[in-house]
This record gives C-alpha cells, sequence and structure tokens, in this order.
C-alpha cells in the first residue's frame, strides 16, 4: 500500500475535528473491508486515515421515538445478531446475511456499506425500501437526509468532506412491514449481487399499501422502482399483479453489461426476483396476520 | 508510524511500524509467524485468517494499528505442546488438508464457529467457511473433519463436566504454551 498516516479516533468529537482540519487530505476508515482493498489496488487516495471502528458511540442498535437506530460503525456480524433487528426489520439482518462471508461481515459496517455508495451493496436496496433516514455530522452542523439523497454515482455520495455518517434510522412506521430480500450472485458465497431486491407492503382489507420496491446493482446506485410501486399500490395481491410488477421494474432499471453479466440477463433476473420477493413478502404478511390473530 | 501492543498466542507483544502495515504483516514480517497465509491479499481467500477477540477476521483487511490492545489468536497458537488441537487432530484423520495453504484460516474460522456453537449443522458449517478458498480438497473432507472436530470437543467437555473436582480449561493453549522464540520485547512476561 501507500504510505499514509492513521490516527485511530478516540471519540466521535476527535473525529469530526480530524475532519474539519484536515477535510479533503483525509479519510475515514470504518470496517476496511472495502478501503483497504481499494488502497491496496492503487487507486489514489487522502495522506490521512482516521480509523472510527473502535467509536463506541458509533456502535449499536437501538429503539428511540424516531425509530430504530443503527450506529453507522455496527457490523453487519452485529445486525445478523440483534434481536430488535429480528423482531422489528428483519430484512436487514436477510440483507446482512448475504454480504462477503464471516470475516468480512465480523468487520464490514453497514454506513461503510452505504457510503462506498457501489451500485451492487446488499445494504442499500433493504434500507431504501425501509426509507432509511440518516443522521450526519460535521464539527459544526447536524444534519439528516433521506438514504435517496445519500447516492450520487456509483463510488460517489452527497457527503460534504468535513462530514461523518454516524447513524441510519428506520422510521417507527416502517417497522414490523412485510418485506423480503433476494439477492442474486453467479456463486452461494462471497459474490456480488447481479441484481438484489428489496420488496415489502402493508396489506389493508387485502390491498397493497404502501409498496416499497427497491433495486440494486441495476443502474448508477440503489434505486426504488417507483412505476411498479405505482401500478401495484390499492390493487388485490395476485400472482399477476405481482408478475406485472417485475416486468415493470425490469423496464424501468437501466442495468449495464458487464463481465458479470449482460444488461439483457440483468433485466430478466430482475423481473424474476421482484416477483419473488413480492410474494415471498405476502406469504410472510398473511403469516404476521395469522400470527396476531392467534 | 504506529506503535502498539497486542496479545499474540497468549504472549504480549509490542511492535512499531508504518501505518499502512496490515495485521498479516505484523504477523508475518514483524512477529515472524507464517502461519496466516497471503493469498489474494483482498479479502477473498480466507488463507490469511486469524481470531481476534473471539471473531474471525482477514488479517489483510486489518490495520496493524487496529489490534492494538485486543487478542489475536494465529494457527501457532491452537496445539499445546502435548497435543494438536481437536481440530487438527480431526483435519490430519481426516486428510482434510492436501497442499495445506488453507488449512491455517480454515481451521480458525472452523474453531470459532465451534467456540460459539458445539454442534453445527452442514449447512451451518458451509456458512462458517464460505469467505474459504481451497483448490485442492473440493471442501467435502474439510466439512466431515469439522463435523468430527465438533464431535472430539463435545466429548472432552462431556469428560471435564463429569469430573467435578477439576478445573479444566477447554482450550488450554493460551496459558499452557511457551512463547515462542522471538526478537520482539514482551514487557508483562517479563514482570511475571
Amino acid at each position: 500500500m501507500t504510505p499514509f498516516d492513521c490516527v485511530t479516533a478516540r471519540s466521535l468529537d476527535h473525529a469530526l475535528a480530524l475532519l474539519e482540519t484536515h477535510g479533503a487530505g483525509a479519510q475515514v476508515m470504518a470496517g476496511g473491508t472495502d478501503l483497504l482493498v481499494e488502497r491496496k489496488t492503487g487507486s489514489e487516495a487522502p495522506g490521512l486515515l482516521i480509523d472510527i471502528s473502535r467509536l463506541s458511540e458509533l456502535r449499536g442498535i437501538h429503539l428511540t421515538d424516531a425509530g430504530l437506530e443503527i450506529g453507522a460503525a455496527t457490523t453487519h456480524t452485529d445486525i445478523m445478531r440483534s434481536t430488535l433487528v429480528d423482531a422489528l426489520c428483519p430484512v436487514l439482518a436477510e440483507a446482512a446475511r448475504e454480504i462477503g462471508a464471516v470475516q468480512t461481515r465480523n468487520l464490514g459496517t453497514i454506513g461503510g456499506n452505504l457510503v462506498t455508495c457501489v451500485p451492487s451493496m446488499d445494504s442499500g436496496p433493504a434500507l431504501l425500501a425501509l426509507d432509511a433516514l440518516l443522521s450526519i455530522a460535521s464539527r459544526r452542523a447536524r444534519r439528516h437526509i433521506g438514504l435517496d439523497a445519500l447516492f450520487v454515482g456509483p463510488r460517489k455520495t452527497s457527503l460534504g468532506r468535513e462530514e461523518l455518517l454516524t447513524s441510519i434510522v428506520v422510521p417507527r412506521e416502517n417497522l414490523r412491514m412485510a418485506m423480503c430480500f433476494l439477492k442474486f450472485g453467479l456463486r452461494k458465497g462471497q459474490a456480488l449481487a447481479l441484481v438484489n431486491v428489496a420488496a415489502g407492503f402493508r396489506l389493508h382489507n387485502g390491498a397493497l399499501r404502501d409498496v416499497r420496491i427497491a433495486l440494486g446493482a441495476v443502474a448508477p446506485t440503489v434505486i426504488r422502482a417507483a412505476e411498479a410501486q405505482g401500478y401495484l399500490e390499492g390493487r388485490p395481491f395476485s400472482a399477476e399483479a405481482v408478475a406485472e410488477a417485475g416486468r415493470i421494474a425490469a423496464h424501468e432499471a437501466r442495468p449495464i453489461s458487464d463481465f458479470r453479466a449482460s444488461a439483457a440477463y440483468r433485466k430478466d433476473l430482475i423481473a424474476v426476483l421482484t416477483r419473488r420477493a413480492l410474494d415471498t413478502a405476502h406469504t410472510r404478511a398473511a403469516t404476521a396476520r395469522l400470527e396476531e390473530a392467534a | 508510524m504506529s506503535s502498539l501492543i497486542v496479545t499474540v498466542n497468549g504472549a504480549k507483544r509490542s511492535a512499531s511500524v508504518p501505518s499502512e502495515t496490515t495485521l498479516l504483516e505484523l504477523l508475518r514480517e514483524h512477529f515472524g509467524l507464517t502461519g496466516a497465509k497471503r493469498g489474494c491479499d483482498v479479502g477473498d481467500c480466507g488463507a490469511c485468517t486469524v481470531i481476534v477477540d473471539g471473531i474471525a477476521v482477514n488479517a489483510c483487511l486489518m490495520l496493524a494499528s487496529q489490534v492494538n490492545g485486543r487478542s489475536v489468536l494465529t494457527i501457532e497458537g491452537l496445539a499445546t505442546k502435548d497435543a494438536l488441537h481437536p481440530l487438527q487432530q480431526a483435519f490430519e484423520q481426516h486428510a482434510a488438508l492436501q497442499c495445506g495453504f488453507c488449512g491455517p484460516g480454515v481451521i480458525l474460522s472452523a474453531k470459532a464457529l465451534l467456540d460459539e456453537k458445539e454442534n453445527p449443522d452442514r449447512h451451518e458449517i458451509r456458512e462458517a467457511l464460505a469467505g474459504h478458498l481451497c483448490r485442492c480438497t473440493g471442501y467435502v473432507k474439510i466439512i466431515e473433519a469439522v463435523e468430527e472436530a465438533a464431535r472430539l470437543l463435545r466429548e472432552r467437555r462431556a469428560e471435564v463436566s463429569s469430573m467435578p473436582e477439576i478445573e479444566a480449561p477447554l482450550t488450554p493453549a493460551l496459558e499452557r504454551l511457551a512463547p515462542d522464540e522471538g526478537t520482539c520485547n514482551r514487557p508483562e512476561e517479563r514482570q511475571s
């Protein structure tokens, strides 16, 4: 690796002070599972690394008035094992389980996964479908944005030079929603998604409400399939309706052809995975209702 | 530069290394522990897997500074002077290693799994080992060996629990193993 300096942040304030001082000359490292690979493969990088991986104030999962708050430096393994996540938005654990392998999930963090802004990230679709909010801090200010406002392009976020993502909040009204995350990769372990999908909705008297479909690896950033969502909104659930939603989602996505798959193949995958995710979410919604009734 | 103190296989060691030094480089080049292998060096192959504070990590994806104050277990710390660890015994019995390059990493991932689950099923074993590439064995014998090791460890636990007066640690390696030869200062040991 090209030589660099590394400072282990002692606190969030310390990290923010360093960012304010060094700005573009500094880069934040959480889990390092992506950042160190990037550094080893030789791309240009700032000369100072700020290691936030051991800041306990950025790690942990709590239920607050706003919703389920996940510290940005919470690892994927923490999310998979969280009883709160399991009870309130298990789709996040379903997505976390698909990331890398045990070793990468033990180090890699949810905040790090988001700020890489890689289109094929697995945390993105689930959180985008849950309308997650982000807390962003700098030395001078705190602000909150929707996750969709973070994503600008491949490896490009809207974070300022002095800013740090501190936590992710799944709003209270989106907890306990029937959802499903599906990923298709070329292998079962350690593979990047060719396409990944998170989908869900609420059932009101048999009709689909509040439909969410988020797609990864099919556009410059993770996206919501707005037309497919609009098509399903208010419709009764049926096999035909979700199949049509899958076709619409495939139509509105803009996948590329690369060495992993052609754009046409990815479009086919979008249609199939969207349909399956909606089907599974429906089964889960029905099961949850039966459990509530019992 | 990063100055650090780390417990490696039960022994305190210190080092002062350039900030960009990875944990893998620290172990191999500064501490002379070459059990963890450099395969891909980007987190794909698992050959560098070690256990840090109880969890399996890719040593190539951590900086040395990140283990400051923590405890690292490498393959060198697994056996005692008297006996191989049950995982190592099982790998030998099942011929689960051929060239052996992936072995230290695979065995440490398996140890992290068995420390947590004493009776994992095949699916759980495959999940735990998904981050390892082995180009020789086809994985079948590796999985059988991990199942066998889980059996051996359960038997050992049963034996220990049937001996109420004796406190026998399940993983005595850290306590019993003599610190290996090295040039690094180990301040804590000198005090004791």
